[in-house]
Parts: C-alpha cells; sequence; structure tokens
C-alpha cells in the first residue's frame, strides 16, 4: 500500500515531468476516444444497413434474355413483351430455404365488388388481359380482354403509411384475416364506415393458357371470394396515378383495398393465376447468396431470374460513412504508434533523471519488483486523470468531428456519383436503376410492380425490407457508451504499461552500488 | 559479541584481474565503534558496499551472525538488518526529511503504527527540528542532511550501522557533534558501528581502528 502511496506523492511532487507526460497522453486518449467513438457508432450503423441490404434477396428478371425471348417468339409482326413472374408455389417453397433468416410476403388480387362504386369508374376498369396493337398513326394501342377489374386487393403493402403519404384516420390496420382498410375517398363515395362488411370478388385462371392475352382471356376461370371487414378508413395523399400510367378505376390508388397477405393467397389453388405473391428474402448471412441461388435453381427457378443481393443500395447509403470509418481508423493507428513511440521516449529519459532516487531506494532494500509496481503506478495515475479528462473533451469533440468528416465524404461521394452517373447507370444496368429508387421499387422487381412488407400487415409489418429510405447517411449520431469506455480504458492501460516496462526494464537492470558509485 | 564478520574476502572490479582486497578478514562486534583508514583508492569504500549488502565479494564469506550474505536476500538484510550512511548522504531529494524516514519504514516494514512520529522523534534525536524535518531535503544543509542520513539509518533499528566519510563535509562543529551521536549509539545503545574515514578526530573515538593498505587489513587498535 505504501508503495502506490509514495507513487502519488512522486506524481504531485514531480509536477513538471508528469505534466508533459500528461498532457502527451491526453493527447493520444482523446484522438483515441474520438476514432473509437467514430468507429464504433458507423461500425454499428454498417452492420445494421449491411444486415438490411447486403442480405435482402433480389430475384429480378434479367431483361436482356426476356427481351431476346420476345423478339424470337414475334409472331405477325407482333412482339408479346412480358415480365416474366416466379410462380406463387415457388416463392413460396423459396421461404423455406434454411439459409433464410426470413421471408416476407405481399400479395395482390383484382377484384370487384357489387358493393362498392370506384373513384373513376367511368374511366373504365383494367387488370385483366390486356391486347397491345399499333393504332393508326403508329401509336400503341392497348384494350383489355375478359374481365374487368376495377379495385386492387393489396396484402401487405403499408409503406405508404410508413413513408406519411397515407394516414390512419379511424380505427385500425388489419391484424388478422378478412380484416381491411380503405381510403376515405372511397368510404365517402360508398358511405362505408369502420366496421362494415364488404364482399370483394376475384377470378383465377386455369392452369395451361398459353401466355397470351388471347389465350388467358379464353381459359376457364372460376370466381373467389373475399368477405372483408372495414377495421380502418386512411387518408391518401399518394398521387392518384402513377407517372406514365393508364388512367381508369384499376389504377387510381384511390381503390386499393389493403388487407393481409394471408386474406389475399387465402383462396389461392395450386398452378391457378389470378393472386400474385411476391417476397422477399433476406438471407442469415450476405456470404449465402450462392448456396441460395443453388438451392432455388434447384427448385426451379430459370434463368431468366437473376438473384442478387442489394449490395448497389447498400454501398451508396453507407459508403461515406465506411470511408470516414477508414478515416478515423488509419488516424487512430498512426496516433496509437506514434503515441505509444513518444510516451516510451519521455518515459525513458524521465527514468534516466531517475536513475538516482532508484538507486537509493534499492539501496534502502526496496526490491526491484517493489520499485517497478511504483514506476507503474505513478505512471497509471498520469494516465487515469488523462482517461478522465479525455474521455469528457473525447466525448464533446466526437460529433463535430464526424460531422465535419461525414458531410466531407457525402460531398466527395455526391460528386463522384454526379460525374459518374450515366455511365454506372450503363454498366450496371437494373442493378444502377435499383440504386436511384426507392428500396420497395427494388423489391418490386422481384415481385412484378408490388411493395414489399412482412406477412401480416400492420404497424408490426413496417420495418419490412424496403421500407427504409435510401438517401446516403447524412447524420452519425455519436454518443459515448460502455464499451467504447472500457475499450479506451484498455487502450490507456496498454499504452502506460508498455511505456512504463520499457522504462522499468531500463533502470532495474542497474545494481544499486553502480548508480550509487556513478553518482558519487 | 562479533555481529558481523570477512572471512578471508576477496575482490576484483568488473573487467579487472587486479585484487583491491586480498583475503582479508576481521570481526565487527556490538557496542564497538569500528573505523576502518586507508589511503584514496585503497578499497575502505568497497568494503563497506560488501558489508552494506550492496555488492558481492569475489571469494571468501562475509558473515552477518552465521547467514553469508551471498546466500542470503540482501534486499532484506539492507532493508532490516543494516543502516548505511553514506558520505553523500543518497536522500530522495524531492521528499522531505520526515517522508525520507518514513518510506524506509516502509520498506523495512516496521511494525511503528505511528510511523510519521517515530521518524519525528527519530529527527529530534539526531538534531532535526520539526519544522526542518517537513523541509524537502533539498533546501537542508549538508550537516543536515547527514543527520537525516542517519535517522534514515536508525529508521529500522538496525544492530548494525555503517558509514562512509560521514564527516567528511561537515564543519568541526558539527563532526562533533555526529560523532557523539555515533558513540552514543555504540555504547550506549550497543550496536556495531562500522565508519570508513580519513579523519583523526574519527578514529579518536574509535574502539576498533582498521587500516587497508595494498589490499590486506591489519588492526592498529583494538
Amino acid at each position: 500500500m505504501y508503495v502506490i502511496a509514495n507513487a502519488w506523492h512522486n506524481v504531485l511532487r514531480n509536477r513538471g515531468r508528469n505534466l508533459l507526460l500528461g498532457a502527451i497522453i491526453l493527447v493520444v486518449i482523446v484522438s483515441s476516444v474520438v476514432a473509437l467513438l467514430i468507429n464504433n457508432t458507423t461500425t454499428s450503423i454498417i452492420n445494421d444497413y449491411k444486415g438490411r441490404f447486403g442480405s435482402e434477396v433480389v430475384i429480378s428478371p434479367d431483361m436482356e434474355k426476356v427481351r431476346e425471348a420476345a423478339l424470337s417468339n414475334a409472331t405477325g409482326g407482333r412482339v408479346m413483351m412480358r415480365a416474366p413472374q416466379v410462380s406463387n408455389d415457388l416463392l413460396l417453397a423459396f421461404g423455406t430455404s434454411e439459409y433464410l433468416s426470413a421471408a416476407e410476403y405481399t400479395a395482390r388480387a383484382n377484384v370487384n365488388s357489387e358493393q362498392l362504386s370506384a373513384i373513376d369508374e367511368d374511366k373504365g376498369g383494367g387488370g385483366g388481359p390486356m391486347l397491345g396493337r399499333a393504332g393508326p398513326g403508329g401509336q400503341q394501342v392497348t384494350e383489355p380482354l375478359g374481365t374487368v377489374f376495377y379495385f386492387q386487393l393489396l396484402g401487405n403493402s403499408f409503406d405508404d403509411f410508413e413513408s406519411g403519404e397515407r394516414t390512419l384516420a379511424e380505427g385500425r390496420f388489419p391484424e388478422s384475416v378478412n380484416e381491411c382498410v380503405i381510403s376515405s375517398d372511397l368510404a365517402q363515395n360508398n358511405g362505408i364506415e369502420v366496421g362494415d362488411a364488404i364482399t370483394a370478388t376475384g377470378e383465377l385462371t386455369a392452369p395451361g393458357a398459353e401466355p397470351d392475352p388471347e389465350s388467358e382471356a379464353a381459359a376457364e376461370t372460376k370466381l373467389t371470394s373475399y368477405p372483408l371487414k372495414v377495421v380502418g378508413i386512411y387518408d391518401d395523399a399518394t398521387a392518384e396515378y402513377g407517372d406514365n400510367m393508364m388512367e381508369n378505376a384499376y389504377t387510381n390508388r384511390r381503390n386499393e383495398i389493403l388487407t393481409t397477405a394471408e386474406t389475399v393467397v387465402a383462396p389461392y389453388t395450386q398452378d391457378w393465376t389470378g393472386i400474385s405473391v411476391s417476397a422477399t428474402f433476406y438471407l442469415k448471412e450476405p456470404g449465402m447468396l450462392e448456396a441460395f441461388e443453388q438451392e432455388v435453381r434447384a427448385k426451379g427457378l430459370s434463368d431468366e431470374f437473376n438473384v442478387t443481393t442489394n449490395s448497389a443500395l447498400y454501398e451508396q447509403v453507407v459508403g461515406p460513412v465506411e470511408a470516414m470509418k477508414g478515416i478515423v481508423l488509419t488516424f487512430m493507428a498512426v496516433v496509437l504508434v506514434f503515441g505509444a513511440v513518444i510516451m516510451s521516449l519521455l518515459s525513458s529519459m524521465a527514468m534516466r533523471e531517475r536513475k538516482y532516487e532508484i538507486g537509493v531506494l534499492r539501496a534502502m532494500g526496496m526490491k526491484k519488483g517493489t520499485v517497478s509496481l511504483g514506476l507503474w503506478s505513478e505512471m497509471l495515475m498520469v494516465t487515469g486523470v488523462c482517461l478522465v479528462a479525455g474521455l469528457v473533451i473525447g466525448a464533446f469533440a466526437a460529433q463535430p468531428i464526424t460531422n465535419i468528416l461525414l458531410q466531407q465524404q457525402i460531398d466527395a461521394a455526391t460528386a463522384a456519383n454526379s460525374a459518374g452517373a450515366f455511365g454506372a447507370a450503363d454498366a450496371t444496368g437494373a442493378a444502377g436503376a435499383m440504386g436511384a429508387a426507392p428500396p420497395g421499387a427494388a423489391s418490386s422487381m422481384s415481385s412484378g410492380g408490388l411493395r414489399a412488407a412482412p406477412i401480416g400487415g400492420g404497424p408490426a409489418g413496417f420495418n419490412g425490407g424496403g421500407s427504409a429510405g435510401v438517401e446516403p447517411l447524412s447524420e452519425v449520431v455519436i454518443s459515448l457508451g460502455l464499451d467504447t469506455a472500457l475499450e479506451i480504458t484498455c487502450i490507456a492501460l496498454v499504452l502506460a504499461t508498455l511505456a512504463a516496462l520499457i522504462a522499468i526494464s531500463r533502470i532495474t537492470k542497474y545494481e544499486p552500488i553502480k548508480i550509487l558509485m556513478n553518482r558519487d | 559479541m562479533s555481529v558481523l564478520t570477512l572471512d578471508k574476502v576477496t575482490y576484483a572490479y568488473d573487467g579487472t584481474k587486479k585484487q583491491v582486497l586480498k583475503g582479508i578478514s576481521a570481526t565487527f562486534e556490538a557496542g564497538k565503534v569500528h573505523t576502518i583508514v586507508g589511503k584514496s583508492g585503497s578499497g575502505k569504500s568497497t568494503v563497506l558496499s560488501l558489508i552494506a549488502g550492496l555488492d558481492v565479494c569475489g571469494g571468501g564469506r562475509i558473515l552477518h551472525g552465521d547467514d553469508d550474505l551471498a546466500r542470503i536476500d540482501r534486499d532484506r538484510y539492507r532493508a532490516q538488518g543494516i543502516g548505511v550512511i553514506f558520505q553523500s548522504y543518497n536522500l530522495l531529494t524531492n521528499a522531505t526529511a520526515v517522508q525520507n524516514i518514513v518510506l524506509s519504514m516502509n520498506i523495512s516494514a516496521s511494525p511503528e503504527r505511528d510511523k510519521k512520529s517515530y521518524a519525528f522523534a527519530l529527527l529530534e534525536k539526531v538534531g532535526i527540528d520539526r519544522e526542518t524535518a517537513a523541509r524537502t531535503v533539498l533546501k537542508l544543509s549538508g550537516g543536515e542532511q547527514q543527520r537525516v542520513g542517519i535517522a534514515r539509518a536508525l529508521a529500522h533499528n538496525p544492530g548494525i550501522l555503517i558509514a562512509d566519510e560521514p564527516t567528511g563535509n561537515l564543519d568541526r562543529e558539527t563532526e562533533s557533534e555526529i560523532l557523539g551521536i555515533f558513540s552514543s549509539l555504540a555504547h550506549d545503545e550497543g550496536r556495531c558501528v562500522v565508519i570508513v574515514t580519513h579523519s583523526k578526530r574519527v578514529t579518536a573515538i574509535a574502539d576498533v581502528v582498521l587500516s587497508l593498505n595494498n589490499g590486506c587489513l591489519s588492526v592498529l587498535k583494538s
């Protein structure tokens, strides 16, 4: 115990030397605190995004192959180009893969209802087989064949609520089968209130029809019935029609009836078409992509589809943060190396000054180990004081430094993206387009125009795949956690011990008589 | 009663073959003041270093009681068995006089409960008042530092006290006071006192005078 007390006295007695040493240690600790805080925060962000984007599987049509197939199948001057779809059965089968951490399904069925009058019903409907042909003057003309639908029954499509474009005005979200929410416009148009029951009717087409509108229109069909209970009404601020979209009741978004995915797929019959299921798959680890692709190919996924992860989106979002992380880690490594060298040199120089003192202590009978313990204690005391000060200063300094570094990286990334935007789009094709679009759109490529969301619907599903924003991270909130404090403490301990050990090894190799004789 | 014995002790400095000590033998008894005299470079301080356990002899034995210094824990021996007073004091200059004493007591694991009070008492015994004892060593005169050195050597109550030219830097008055202390420690308290000196005033108070010449030790007075 007296060793510790004596060490403390020594720290106070030799203020000049210890202030110099402390200043170096403080610089090292503050730099390390800032670097570690940034590193730890960005690492958790990167891991989070890697988990969300790096592991999200995108099964998208290979449009080059689709185009080639359409051209080779052209008959009578008509080119039928349809984006291939993965069958519902396959999507459901893929979801059982052991490589997945989650499989989130959405579904869609085209429906009509005798109780409901659609918004813009006078503009007609759609959703059934459409025939496209060249009209007078070379304009493309499409006309429906078969049943015309006025409503879309969407399962688990709640992204617009998260973005704020849709808000629940009354009631609640669907939580179980056969519950639904409708737009306030549709509700007012039909005098529907929360709690009312409505029935929607869909249509399934028998398997075996040729993949062309005329064959589909002539194929056997059967009706499906959806007995729905309206549990909520929402205000809708989305655009009624998408850009370049045909305007009719079917494409009007006010006519969308939102429900759970289970509700939509309930009447599904194997191999019959009419209910579109889309899925978003999440790998347990991004590295499992290859194995997952092999499995889905073996289960029947054709070569017309690409199986990829959303790495482009991930890179776009976290690129600046990763660059900033690299900078701070390099900076920390340099600071630690230089800090350790300077501390060791200072400590060695201090020990040379204290050679006489060590000789006296040894002559008085103090053992080498006790002398070493005293010297180490002194170094730890100086380091401890600097650690407390360094943690406080570093915690306050980290946020503004982070903001500056991140802004620099964002500016650099923005400049680079602007310069190479066209080239990147050409080179990456669909992936490039995905990078520029919301994640929902990225998922929609794999699901035939549907936005992905977890099965089960409701607020709990809002965190589902593809609902996050795609803007590069523009803000990183830094806070000092226990883990970072412990890491800094360990670094400080190691540095102090290293510096003390070097000094101790130098000074304790002398016998006291030699030290004292030199002095004499 | 013999407390320390030199038995055919030889010594040569590192890297040299010339023997500074050529098989010297002597006994040092409790209750007596012993002085070792000799020309400069004759090896007096070397003898003291060997007795103090700061160095090890090349041949022969140095016995503390029945223990061979070459075979015992010399750190412990220096801390508890012997008190050393250096010519250049060898105090911790940034510490106060009393801190030097307390530190010595701590190193020797002194059983005293109130070490600080005991240190003040010791310093008072060698002529250092409380005000002077609270000053850092750098602010003390040579005589005061020597007294602090003596007090420190006595802090763990050793049976043997050795001193290297303890009055070399002191005026005559102070020298007399210091010698009085040594004499009292030997004759009144029964300690074995060994002093290396050139001073005839020191040899005058000695009970035993040994002369070191050409590596050999001879008895001038016993």
